[in-house]
């Protein structure tokens, strides 16, 4: 018991695996859709991204205690990100499905075009979802980040917008024999992302242990134990050393980087939330005052007469 | 009428806890009382008594720190509620959970800061099967649902004090109005020096630590 006193550093359990995956597919799908709109991919890639999406809502449910009430999540967009998260999806999903219908022969009952302007605007209000898909978790951690302070940091953000994009360019890597006249491309946007990632990850884990406390402690747990192997091998090892070097020195083996970013993404992910822990609740200030350790329940009862009789004085 | 006599009228009441660390003898009857009042479920406690060793020979010497729900005046745990599950009673500012709106998404559960949520995932019981007293007093919450320290916002709606608040032999707990300078728990806040649990965090705990 003395070890589990109120200093104690603790790592939240509540949220593992499954909500690893979550932000993982909402994530990598949003960016490929980015990607679909910016780099003018096929639109089985959209259609691939909204899968993903879709799949992360499902696994998102299956996290939940009641999910059979999980519609009741629209009621509070004023306060609460996951909230305001549910109607991201909602309207990715309509404006994505409509955006890319017309080019499956989909809603022909609908007077939109394959390449008519309404559904070059309903792409953009898509992609404008997509991107607030990929960054709502990450506000939603900033507002529980009073009890971890690990996740209050304007970089995670920026972090999760980037591995999104790296996650959506790993998916085109993946399936690049389909994609050969984007491919030098991909490859560039790879190369620079998991640099710019490289650099992110280190300020972040400089900061976060400069800040000391309980943010310290989540970088311990990172480059130390327990989740040291998961960081190292995991996030930096397969997940940017290995794509590296199979885009710079093996061009047959971009399948094979393409994979290895997703896994890399999915443990970044799984890494910081393992790594949140919770701020030692309260603190006891000082000892005791052994000067007043031999007083009688009559010496007590005095003392709170005293009291109430000053303040009712001063009251008066 | 509430617990000291005063009406109850709405947002006049801030129902607080003062705990006395002086008088605290870490006797746990709070603990009991509270799973005996709440029936919750195995493994939750929604107060406890944390202690630990200090000192050396001679003077070495336990501390203990009674923990519940502060009913912060400024709590995390609602706005990142989804569906405004959590919510505070505006009459007397308790942070109160409605179990049939909770989907047990967890986001208050870390976004406390005193780590006073739980989220039961079964209500089998201690048994695996729920006893008579279990099959009552389960009722109060359900499984897949955020819970915590309600404060017996039943009692204190029927103008009695909290279990732990009733039971501790000691007389560590006070249990009364902040809003009224008048009540014990005021003036022993004026008089006594103490300290809310992180008040840095701005979340203004309504359960004082008195030293």
């Amino acid at each position: 018991m003395s070890n589990a006193f109120n200093t104690q550093l603790r790592a939240q359990q509540e949220w593992s695996w499954l909500l690893a995956i979550w932000l993982f597919l909402g994530g990598t799908g949003s960016g490929l859709f980015l990607l679909f709109l910016i780099l003018g991919l096929p639109p089985y890639f959209a259609a691939l991204s909204l899968g993903f999406v879709l799949s992360g809502g499902i696994i998102l449910l299956l996290e939940l205690g009641s999910p059979l009430r999980a519609w009741r999540t629209v009621f509070r967009p004023g306060t609460s990100w996951l909230s305001r998260g549910v109607f991201f999806v909602f309207f990715f999903i309509i404006s994505c499905s409509l955006a890319i219908g017309p080019a499956f022969e989909l809603f022909s009952w609908l007077p939109l075009s394959a390449n008519g302007l309404v559904v070059k605007l309903l792409g953009w209000v898509a992609g404008l979802c997509a991107l607030m898909i990929i960054l709502y978790p990450a506000f939603f951690f900033h507002s529980t980040s009073l009890a971890i302070p690990f996740w209050n940091t304007p970089l995670l953000p920026l972090l999760f917008v980037s591995y999104a994009v790296l996650g959506g360019d790993g998916i085109v890597l993946l399936l690049s024999s389909s994609t050969k006249s984007i491919l030098p491309r991909a490859e560039l946007l790879a190369i620079v992302l998991i640099v710019i990632n490289a650099i992110m990850i280190s300020i972040y884990l400089l900061v976060m242990d400069r800040s000391g406390g309980s943010a310290k402690e989540s970088v311990r747990r990172l480059n130390r134990a327990p989740l040291s192997w998961i960081f190292w091998i995991g996030v930096v090892g397969v997940g940017m050393l290995l794509p590296l070097l199979a885009i710079l020195f093996i061009p047959s083996a971009v399948d094979t980087a393409g994979v290895c970013i997703l896994i890399g993404g999915l443990l970044f992910r799984y890494c910081v939330l393992k790594a949140g822990v919770y701020v030692p609740f309260a603190l006891v200030v000082g000892g005791p005052d052994w000067s007043k350790l031999n007083r009688t329940s009559t010496d007590f009862e005095r003392e709170y007469a005293g009291m109430a009789a000053q303040s009712a004085s001063r009251h008066r | 009428m509430a617990a000291n006599g005063k009406p109850s009228t709405r947002g006049a009441v801030k129902w607080g806890v003062a705990v006395d660390l002086k008088r605290c003898t870490g006797c746990q009857a709070c603990t009991m009382a509270c799973k005996l009042e709440n029936g919750t479920p195995p493994g939750v406690f929604w107060t406890r008594v944390l202690e630990k060793e200090e000192g050396t020979f001679p003077l070495a010497y336990k501390v203990f720190m009674p923990l519940r729900c502060n009913h912060c005046s400024n709590p995390p745990c609602v706005p990142v509620c989804p569906t405004g599950a959590s919510y505070v009673r505006e009459k007397d500012n308790l942070v109160l959970i409605d179990q049939d709106q909770c989907i047990g998404c967890h986001a208050c559960v870390v976004a406390c800061p005193y780590q006073a949520r739980f989220v039961p995932s079964n209500d089998k019981g201690y048994y695996d099967e729920q006893t008579p007293y279990e099959g009552a007093s389960y009722k109060k919450w359900q499984a897949g649902t955020a819970q915590k320290c309600t404060l017996c916002v039943h009692r204190i709606d029927n103008g009695l004090n909290p279990a732990c608040v009733e039971t501790c032999p000691t007389e560590a707990l006070v249990f009364g109005d902040l809003n009224d300078l008048q009540s014990k728990i005021s003036m022993l806040i004026q008089q006594r020096s103490h300290f809310q649990p992180r008040a840095e965090l701005g979340t203004d705990p309504c359960v004082f630590y008195l030293t």
